[in-house]
């Protein structure tokens, strides 16, 4: 997803709910995270764009929370709960799904294959 | 779970939003990471390396930077994403052709008959929005202000009642009821409430009056401007009326929804508490005074800002149009000026700033600014500045030529948090940069000080963060480390070493010791303190003496250790400043003498006092330690002293301060960083520590040389040296070197590293394994030669691990003369050894092999020649790694992602790229091949090491479970 910095930027976007998982004393959301402001975006695999220094889902755990819902690897981050996570360092990111008393986590992520999908269908659409 | 594709309108301008938050606190210091290697000639035994300072612009350091601003970031984000529940809410409208493309999407949404009034309604107010808003609220996450101003132009535009509006809000939303709800919820996720504000009309008054504090708030932000400026803003006010209207969708639910979150971590910031107090507590004020708007501001009076009451006084004409339009400008008081920056940068937006009744203020104004009377005021000015000089050096230097900095640093002593944290960011991005005249301006208003002070007084993280950033960016520049010491040494150890370390001064038994937390503002003072540490002989021996630094630090990377949490940039920074301290420590320390050589023999009284405990459990600890390592040339007498860790409890009391750096228990640590670190920056400090403390001829090194042994280190170090990283090989082979004054150690070493040190030198025709710098080369030499001095022994597994080849091929081709010279040295050495020159001959070497070449350069001509070559290739092998390291760290990725980044094709790439560039003959397969297998080697062993290769001068991309 690439975008002119200083021009809207549009995504086609899923909405995933999380519910954590309590493991001994740590609520687990079963997936990793890697990327932000303070990465460099150039190492993440998942991005088009290699400038992209978004939220990118890293890995999934088998049976865990996050696959349940429908996360994948490769899911770019856009919002949680609300909070958007497309401008934010790699720490503010894990902090804020990792929130002690907040027991769901609404994610906004997008993939390519959303993207591809709608613009498929758009492009069907007759106009 | 649902699955429901939305169009998302997601604003991302990199530039103006996010700009002004990625200060940089880490401002390097043009002596990248030197080491004060004093590289000797091969007849001398001892080295030792200082890190100077933080290595300049590495992205490490970028990372500080933004996490560092946390605070601010999150602030904003968090204004633009609540607002968002909004933005989404009328995606429809506001947006322009994605947003008409809505209904086509998967979900169908019934857009074709709505599609004409609709069409022509988010035309009009896009071209509102371009025309008018648009100017105001560039934001970059422009979304919040892209849907009020939407908002606001919606209604000038189209005038109508507030109630009609609703129903026409209404009507829209219920269209597409489904989405806008599943959109509801999702963007406001766990703070979601149901959207009452179409259903309740009336509601909204109430609810804008409650914002209308805020809107006081706002209103000071806005309208001070006029008051030094005089010009733009009354524009401003003037275009307020017939903007502003009560909007259906108060923002007092972005401020609910937004106060919910407050007690997070990074909403600790005033901004949002006192906003949502004043919501609060304003309630009444808004209400009373929404009606009397003329006399409102005595009525209400503002007892504590009688200025602010008198201003808003002067100007009531306009205030109506601000106070009844609570919810038009959210954030005008933090933002506007960013906003407007935004304009500057985003090129669609430059026609809109042609519109004359906007400009932006200039410099001199933001720092007349600086001095307003209203505080308010002065915090947007600083913030304002702090946004301009990111990343400009050009406005730097004329903030400090307007006089700009004293004003700033006056700020620092402000009573109001919002006041001097702004001032306190301007600072840090002034702070930061290659122009050292504005951190010497910085200096020379005795702003080391007031940052001290300020540290002293702050509790909130995020200022503590802002001072820090700016000490560390301050300490970069050498004549003002040693400021830092003298002012603000014992603060940063009290306020922020000790704390965050988990150290206690005095541990209660029964709690337990405490883990370091790696805060961003631990870092920042670690690495403040790592840059200070290096300012020389007394910079050493004040931070060795403050009270309670180097237990903080000991305890601070034990609890690495025990965490196994041992590459970041914190634990880098500790290591980096013990590694100084650890310098020199046999001549610097107080007391030193008494430990010196023991063949010298001094008369155990002539210590201090401080000294006899030591000497106590020192010396007559106990005599069981007979270890052969002490026989080379040390009398038993003084090489009893029992190192044993069990023995260490014996003293009458711990040992403590700056003791601890040289006692042996810090080898166990040093070499448990050692052998989990993946931190380049770490293994080499790591490294160098040890090299530090076992130079010299003082009790406590004999102590180090046979702890390291003993604590199975040598194993660890050698591993070490066929790390890809240059530094880390460096640091290593001196310290084998000095280590190998042990003879035990030597024996060791000459068996078990041989090979490996062999290995990392150069060869003539062949490509080198590695492309190591010329002081590393020189290193790895004068190791060898400290090896095979007094040893025929180890003379022989250097000429069994085919050294001489390359030994002659550097003695008479290398163009650099340390290097044949250090060669040169090492062919002596062995060919004094008249019980090997058999076997030398066989293998074809005669005599004049081992002679010092009298010119080396014109021969290096040919063979030389492409070994230079390779002096680009780490360059190269920087760029490769970044990508490979990011496969690398995010070690998961490489084993899941489509074509993990094998490190070895990435080599073999390199390597290719190399050999079709280069004029290269056959003969250098061979090596790339050496090379892959090594690499192989490596991978099964440590693949920690290859894997993050190159990795230290890239940030280390982190990947969290979450």
């Amino acid at each position: 997803m690439s975008f002119v910095p200083g021009q809207p930027v549009t995504a086609v976007v899923q909405r995933i709910e999380i519910q954590k998982l309590r493991q001994n004393d740590h609520l687990i959301l079963g997936f990793s995270i890697g990327g932000g402001i303070d990465q460099d975006p150039g190492q993440n695999p998942f991005s088009e764009d290699k400038t992209d220094k978004g939220i990118y889902v890293t890995r999934v755990s088998e049976g865990g929370p996050a696959e349940l819902a429908g996360l994948q690897i490769g899911d770019k981050i856009m919002q949680v709960n609300g909070w958007d996570m497309t401008m934010v360092t790699h720490d503010q990111a894990r902090k804020r799904l990792t929130k002690k008393n907040e027991q769901v986590v609404r994610l906004l992520v997008t993939r390519k294959s959303l993207e591809d999908a709608v613009r498929h269908s758009m492009s069907n659409y007759p106009k | 779970m649902e699955f429901k594709t939305r169009f998302l309108r997601h604003t991302q301008n990199l530039d103006a939003h996010t700009l002004p938050l990625y200060c940089h606190i880490t401002e390097q210091s043009p002596s990248n990471a030197t080491s004060l290697a004093m590289m000797q000639e091969p007849q001398e035994v001892v080295e030792e390396t200082v890190t100077i300072e933080e290595d300049p612009g590495t992205p490490t350091s970028h990372v500080s930077v933004v996490t560092s601003d946390d605070g601010t970031t999150r602030r904003t984000e968090t204004k633009d994403m609540s607002a968002n529940v909004k933005v989404t809410k009328m995606v429809k409208t506001v947006t322009t052709r994605t947003v008409r493309q809505v209904p086509l999407g998967p979900d169908g949404m019934p857009l074709p008959e709505g599609s004409s009034p609709l069409g022509s309604y988010t035309d009009s107010i896009d071209r509102r929005y371009m025309k008018n808003g648009g100017e105001r609220y560039i934001t970059p996450q422009a979304t919040s202000t892209l849907t009020r101003s939407y908002n606001n132009s919606y209604n000038d535009s189209y005038g109508e009642t507030p109630e009609s509006q609703y129903a026409r809000h209404y009507g829209l939303h219920d269209g597409y009821a489904d989405m806008t709800d599943n959109y509801g919820s999702l963007s406001r996720g766990v703070n979601f409430r149901p959207p009452r504000y179409p259903y309740m009309p009336n509601s909204y008054r109430p609810e804008n009056s409650y914002t209308l504090p805020i809107r006081k708030d706002d209103y000071g932000h806005v309208a001070q401007p006029q008051v030094p400026m005089g010009s733009s803003s009354m524009d401003l006010n003037r275009s307020q009326p017939e903007r502003f209207q009560p909007e259906p969708y108060g923002l007092e639910d972005d401020r609910r929804s937004l106060g919910a979150e407050e007690e997070e971590p990074y909403e600790l910031e005033p901004d949002y508490s006192t906003a949502n107090r004043r919501t609060l507590q304003g309630a009444n004020r808004g209400r009373t005074h929404r009606e009397p708007l003329r006399d409102g501001p005595r009525v209400r009076g503002y007892p504590d800002d009688p200025i602010e009451a008198e201003l808003i006084d002067e100007r009531h004409p306009y205030i109506h149009g601000m106070y009844s339009a609570p919810l038009a400008q959210p954030e005008r008081g933090s933002m506007a000026s960013l906003d407007r920056m935004g304009g500057r940068r985003s090129p669609s937006i430059d026609s809109i700033r042609k519109d004359p009744r906007w400009r932006d203020p200039d410099l001199p104004e933001v720092i007349a600014m600086l001095g307003h009377p209203i505080d308010p005021v002065k915090s947007n000015a600083a913030a304002y500045l702090q946004h301009l000089c990111y990343e400009n050096d050009k406005i730097k230097k004329d903030v400090r030529q307007l006089k700009g900095i004293p004003v700033l640093v006056g700020l620092l002593d402000h009573p109001k948090s919002e006041v001097h944290r702004k001032a306190c960011g301007a600072l840090r991005n002034i702070s930061y940069g290659k122009d050292h005249d504005n951190k010497v301006a910085i200096k020379n208003c005795d702003g080391i000080p007031a940052l001290i002070r300020l540290l002293r007084k702050t509790n909130d993280m995020e200022v503590r963060e802002l001072i820090t950033g700016t000490l560390w960016n301050l300490s970069s520049y050498e004549p003002l480390k040693m400021v830092i010491i003298n002012h603000g040494l014992q603060t940063m150890t009290n306020e922020v070493i000790i704390p965050h370390s988990g150290w206690e001064h005095e541990p209660n038994e029964d709690s337990k010791p405490r883990d370091a937390e790696w805060t961003t503002v631990f870092k920042n003072t670690s690495g403040c303190l790592r840059n200070v540490s290096s300012d020389g002989a007394e910079a050493r021996r004040r931070l060795r003496e403050c009270e309670g630094l180097v237990d903080a630090l000991l305890h601070a990377l034990q609890s690495a250790v025990g965490k196994k949490d041992m590459d970041n940039k914190s634990v880098e920074n500790c290591v980096c400043i013990m590694r100084n301290l650890s310098y020199h420590v046999h001549k610097e320390v107080p007391g030193a003498e008494k430990f010196q050589d023991p063949s010298a023999l001094q008369a155990p009284g002539s210590a201090g006092p401080q000294r006899k405990k030591k000497d106590d459990a020192g010396c007559f600890g106990g005599k069981k330690a007979k270890e052969e390592w002490f026989n080379q040339g040390r009398k038993n007498g003084e090489n009893d002293k029992n190192y044993d860790t069990l023995d260490l409890p014996k003293r009458t009391e711990p040992s403590k301060g700056f003791e601890l750096l040289y006692q042996p228990e810090v080898v166990r640590l040093y070499l448990s960083l050692l052998t989990e670190s993946q931190n380049y920056n770490t293994l080499e400090a790591a490294a160098g520590a040890l090299q530090n403390l076992s130079a010299g001829q003082w009790t406590w090194s004999n102590y180090i040389r046979a702890t390291v042994r003993k604590e199975k280190g040598l194993p660890i170090l050698v591993e070490l040296l066929r790390s890809d990283s240059d530094k880390v090989v460096r640091a290593v082979a001196i310290a084998l070197r000095n280590l190998s004054i042990d003879r035990r150690n030597k024996d060791l070493i000459g068996s078990y590293a041989m090979r490996d040190l062999v290995s990392n030198l150069p060869s003539g025709q062949q490509r080198p394994a590695k492309n190591l710098e010329e002081d590393t080369v020189v290193a790895i030499l004068n190791t060898i030669h400290e090896i095979v001095t007094d040893s025929s022994e180890n003379a022989r597994s250097l000429i069994q691990a085919q050294a001489i080849e390359k030994l002659v091929a550097i003695n008479r081709t290398s163009q650099s003369a340390r290097e044949t010279k250090a060669a040169s040295h090492v062919l002596q050495t062995v060919w004094s050894y008249k019980d090997l020159r058999n076997a030398l001959t066989k293998d074809g070497w005669n005599k004049s092999h081992f002679q010092p070449t009298v010119t080396a350069t014109p021969k290096a001509a040919k063979n030389g020649k492409p070994g230079y070559d390779d002096t680009t290739l780490p360059l190269m092998e920087k760029n490769q790694g970044s990508r490979k390291c990011g496969s690398g760290d995010m070690i998961p990725l490489d084993e899941l992602g489509p074509d993990g980044y094998s490190t070895i094709d990435q080599r073999d790439k390199d390597c290719k790229y190399k050999t079709g560039e280069g004029s290269v003959d056959l003969t250098e397969r061979e090596p790339l091949k050496n090379d892959t297998n090594r690499k192989h080697y490596i991978r099964s062993n440590r693949p920690a090491v290859s894997l993050v290769d190159a990795c230290d001068v890239k940030p280390q991309p982190v990947d969290s479970w979450v």
